[in-house]
């Protein structure tokens, strides 16, 4: 379909004549099922400035392209529209595309019939179709009011920060360093190697763990361009992509690098507590190192336990002992400024802790140990000299059962989804077993056996030829002997349809893997977003898999979801590629969605510069002049949104634009619509979400996307009422998640005081309303358009001509600041 | 380290760590209580009796938290305290 028609000139009364062209694509069956493509296209070329409107089946691909290319150069467009997904998918295809055709990229506009319509209205194609069509017009309203930007160009300094020194932080770093990159690799523990470094052997090969392990800690090491900051934390992180700066703490080790590790000091200390490395099987000094390949090689002061306190040196044992003086109970803590232009986080996972199922007593049963304690003990650097023994009675067991999926899978433990690794280190560790004491009978009892990577179906395959005994059904409880500490296993064979009832001398509970403890402090410093498991949210789940919502930011190991050595090790891998591209290029561009001050009319009043996260405005009460660090500025807007004189013009989401888009959504069946501002990067994915999940949800809502919620303007809202609509939602990051650190407090102030003037109007508050959805929130965002879809069916009409009419009149008032 | 630390180290009988025996001279005790305030195990506290001089000693609440620093010993300032190794097994 194809229709054409005399242009009109532009209303902002430039020169230059105003032509759209508008391309709607059906996305194969994925638009097309549920909107008439056609019948949007042709509503489109209608539409004011729209000089030529195509449908067709696959706009992003080669062929779509080309057309867009072609009809830019025939018609002489100098807008695009695209109607497909969400501009958070091909936004920056199309803008290529723009470009391509040497039209700037600025001057594209995207309406998301997919994510927002489609897919989430799939059985209504009449209101999904007339939907797309208000959405088209929309972004039909708002391209022609756009205007060329020109981005900034800024260095990527050549210096990587990788967070975190398990396997995939320190494969990270030894890539980007071999790249030729500085990279300073951020520890919390006193040892790079995490997880892996307490593992005994690694599946499917049966490689030991740490030998394969130790030779990469050391290189990391050693490497000239790799800075190691052990016993540090990072507190603080500013600037953007290419220019961050890092606030790292070091806390002291009140060892030098004097020091030898020759164990003189521990040797002679009095005082010793259970060796977290070990899970507490093994006692450690207060002077100690973690274990024997710890990577420094220098000792710790554990302070807390030390009986020096404070500036007080009561015990000078190690001191006395150590020959070269390498003890230093003066040294500070200190805090570091590194200046890199990536960041490379992995800062891994956590285990689940089982003591919560009371019915397998671990922690009251000595004999009931998780799959942690059990590398440990299997290992022949480990407490018991690599002997398998049962702690209540350092016996070997003749009998062991292994449970699966304790803490993963399953509801009641809060972890629905898979670990990925338990399984097949279960098999492994069963095989181990069967290595050393091949008459020990061996039980495993799991929901399913997943064997799904290079070798583990073969391993798994050998382990039931070698006799371990799989028995599919979890056991109900585990009881104990209270004489011989032996248990007795009763459950349901789910194969055999009948009860067993299995004695065994030990039990090793199968641990999940879990997102950190102290995540969110991660996730605050680089405004991350996390899913529901918790764990960190890639950019986009199949083609950014490594990259995060915050550019030059990546993710790598444990952190992004469960996953094994090597699926570590070559995430760790893909980061690095991913950074390496930006600071090979050595610049990078960032998005023209600054501020510009009209410096004419701005009275220099310094509300704009009060609220700015970022410290990007500076205002000069004497000189009159208000002033924005473009660089520092990372264009949430909520400086726009709060002038008081409307000097700041917001590139890309100006005043005139967002206006251009509430008009649209309401220029018909206003009162039957809610108008909803939606922030980026968290309540515009959620919607995304919602539509990627296929969440069904009433087709009366119009959203608006904006930066941060902290652009929504009370006058926006004022807007959409004035237009008539029945409900106006306003959604943005959770309090404290905010992509712009604080912006969205900024929204929560100005929807707190739009209802208070809402009250006092004697305007029914609840047509407005707030919500925190994250990128995650899919079903959030859901259910909450279905709530307020009630708001629109019982809201009045004459609630409705009343708030048009009192925010006509007492417009002044109602935008509130 | 996420889970708790709730088990005895199998190691625990073998390690040996410094035991220390606590030998209070009461008589030339003044009660200044310098012992009490810096013994990093509290294992000092002032006794009823009194000495000679009229004085309050310390006296040993719990000898086998000794660590054997000797801290009692140096801070004393009338030389009225001190300590010596008694060997002897099992940590934490």
């Amino acid at each position: 379909m194809q229709s054409q028609k005399p242009s009109q000139t532009s209303r902002l009364g430039s020169e230059e004549e105003i032509r759209i062209g508008v391309f709607v694509c059906h996305c194969g069956l994925n638009i097309a099922g549920s909107v008439d493509c056609e019948e949007v296209a042709k509503y489109a070329a209608i539409l004011p400035y729209v000089v030529l409107s195509k449908d067709n089946r696959y706009t992003c691909s080669d062929p779509g392209q080309e057309i867009i290319k072609k009809e830019i150069k025939e018609h002489d467009l100098n807008r695009v529209v695209v109607a497909s997904c969400s501009p958070r998918l091909h936004e920056p295809t199309f803008r290529r595309v723009c470009e391509e055709a040497g039209l700037n990229k600025y001057l594209f506009e995207m309406a998301n019939i997919r994510e927002h319509c489609s897919w989430v209205h799939l059985y209504e194609k009449e209101k999904a179709t007339e939907k797309a069509k208000d959405l088209v017009r929309m972004a039909v309203a708002k391209a022609a009011l756009l205007q060329p930007q020109e981005e900034l160009v800024v260095p990527v300094t050549r210096k990587a920060l990788v967070i975190g020194g398990g396997v995939a932080g320190i494969q990270a770093a030894l890539d980007l360093a071999d790249t030729g990159y500085k990279v300073y690799l951020v520890e919390k523990e006193p040892s790079i190697g995490g997880r892996m470094a307490q593992i005994d052997k690694t599946f499917p090969t049966m490689d030991c763990s740490i030998c394969i392990l130790a030779p990469k800690m050391s290189d990391a090491g050693r490497h000239p361009n790799i800075e190691l900051l052990t016993n540090s934390e990072v507190t603080e992180v500013i600037g953007y992509i290419g220019n961050f700066s890092v606030k790292v703490l070091k806390k002291p080790r009140y060892v030098t690098d004097e020091c030898t590790a020759c164990n003189d000091c521990a040797s002679v200390c009095p005082v010793t507590a259970p060796n977290e490395f070990d899970i507490g099987l093994a006692t450690r000094r207060a002077i100690y190192t973690p274990f024997a390949q710890a990577v420094p090689s220098a000792y710790i002061v554990d302070r807390d336990l030390c009986l020096n306190k404070d500036n007080i040196l009561v015990c000078d044992k190690c001191i006395k002992a150590c020959e070269r003086g390498a003890i230093d109970f003066s040294m500070k803590q200190e805090t570091v400024e590194l200046d890199v232009g990536t960041i490379i986080v992995a800062t891994g996972a956590d285990v689940y802790d089982p003591t919560s199922i009371a019915e397998y007593g671990y922690t009251r049963f000595p004999n009931v140990i998780t799959s942690l304690e059990f590398e440990r003990l299997i290992n022949a650097g480990g407490p018991s000299g690599g002997q398998l023994i049962r702690p209540s009675d350092i016996q070997t067991p003749k009998s062991v059962a292994f449970i699966q999926c304790v803490g993963s899978r399953s509801k009641k433990s809060g972890n629905t989804y898979c670990s990925n690794v338990c399984c097949m280190n279960t098999i492994k560790d069963a095989l181990l077993i069967k290595e050393h004491w091949p008459d020990t009978k061996i039980y495993v009892f799991y929901i399913d056996i997943r064997a799904y990577g290079k070798g583990f179906e073969e391993l798994y395959k050998r382990a039931k030829e070698e006799g371990v005994a799989f028995i599919r059904g979890l056991p109900a409880e585990i009881i104990a002997n209270r004489k011989n500490h032996n248990f007795r296993l009763m459950g349901e064979n789910t194969l055999l349809k009948e009860l067993y009832e299995i004695d065994v001398e030990m039990a090793i509970l199968s641990i999940g893997i879990k997102p950190r403890q102290d995540s969110d402090v991660i996730q605050r410093l680089f405004t991350l977003s996390r899913t529901s498991d918790g764990f960190f949210m890639e950019a986009h789940p199949k083609l950014r898999p490594v990259d995060t919502p915050t550019r030059g930011v990546f993710l790598a190991g444990c952190a992004e979801s469960p996953k094994d050595i090597k699926d570590s090790v070559t995430q760790a891998s893909a980061a690095v590629a991913r950074a390496s591209i930006l600071m090979a290029k050595g610049k990078v561009t960032v998005a023209a969605l600054t501020p510009i001050v009209d410096t004419e009319n701005c009275r220099v009043c310094g509300l704009c510069a009060r609220i700015c996260p970022y410290n990007a405005i500076t205002v000069d009460k004497e000189l009159k002049k208000t002033e924005v660090i473009e660089a520092a500025c990372a264009g949430c807007g909520t400086c726009g949104a709060e002038c008081p004189f409307g000097t700041i013009t917001m590139r890309h989401f100006t005043d005139q634009q967002i206006y251009a888009e509430i008009d649209a959504a309401t220029e018909q069946d206003a009162d039957k619509k809610i108008v909803a501002f939606c922030c980026n990067w968290c309540s515009y994915a959620g919607a995304d979400f919602a539509g990627v999940s296929r969440m069904q949800y009433p087709t009366s809502v119009r959203i608006i996307r904006t930066m941060c919620s902290g652009r929504v303007a009370p006058k926006f809202v004022e807007r959409a009422f004035a237009r008539g609509a029945a409900a106006v939602l306003v959604a943005g990051c959770h309090l404290g998640d905010c992509h712009y650190i604080n912006a969205n407090y900024q929204t929560l102030r100005r929807v707190e005081k739009l209802w208070k003037k809402m009250e006092r109007l004697g305007l029914n508050r609840d047509r407005l309303q707030l919500a925190w959805i994250s990128a995650a929130e899919g079903e959030k965002f859901a259910s909450k358009i279905k709530e307020m879809q009630e708001i629109v069916e019982t809201v009045s009409r004459e609630e409705i001509g009343k708030s048009k009419k009192l925010v006509r009149e007492r417009a002044g008032e109602l935008s509130c600041r | 380290m996420p889970l708790k630390l709730w088990r005895k180290p199998l190691d625990a009988d073998r390690i040996k760590i410094p035991r220390g025996e606590i030998h209070i001279i009461k008589e030339r005790c003044k009660g200044c209580g310098l012992c009490i305030e810096f013994c990093p195990r509290e294992v000092l506290e002032e006794s009823e009796e009194f000495n000679e001089k009229g004085f309050h000693p310390p006296r040993v609440k719990d000898s086998d938290k000794c660590a054997l620093c000797s801290f009692c010993e140096a801070v004393c300032p009338d030389f009225a305290i001190f300590t010596v190794e008694k060997n002897r097994q099992g940590g934490c």
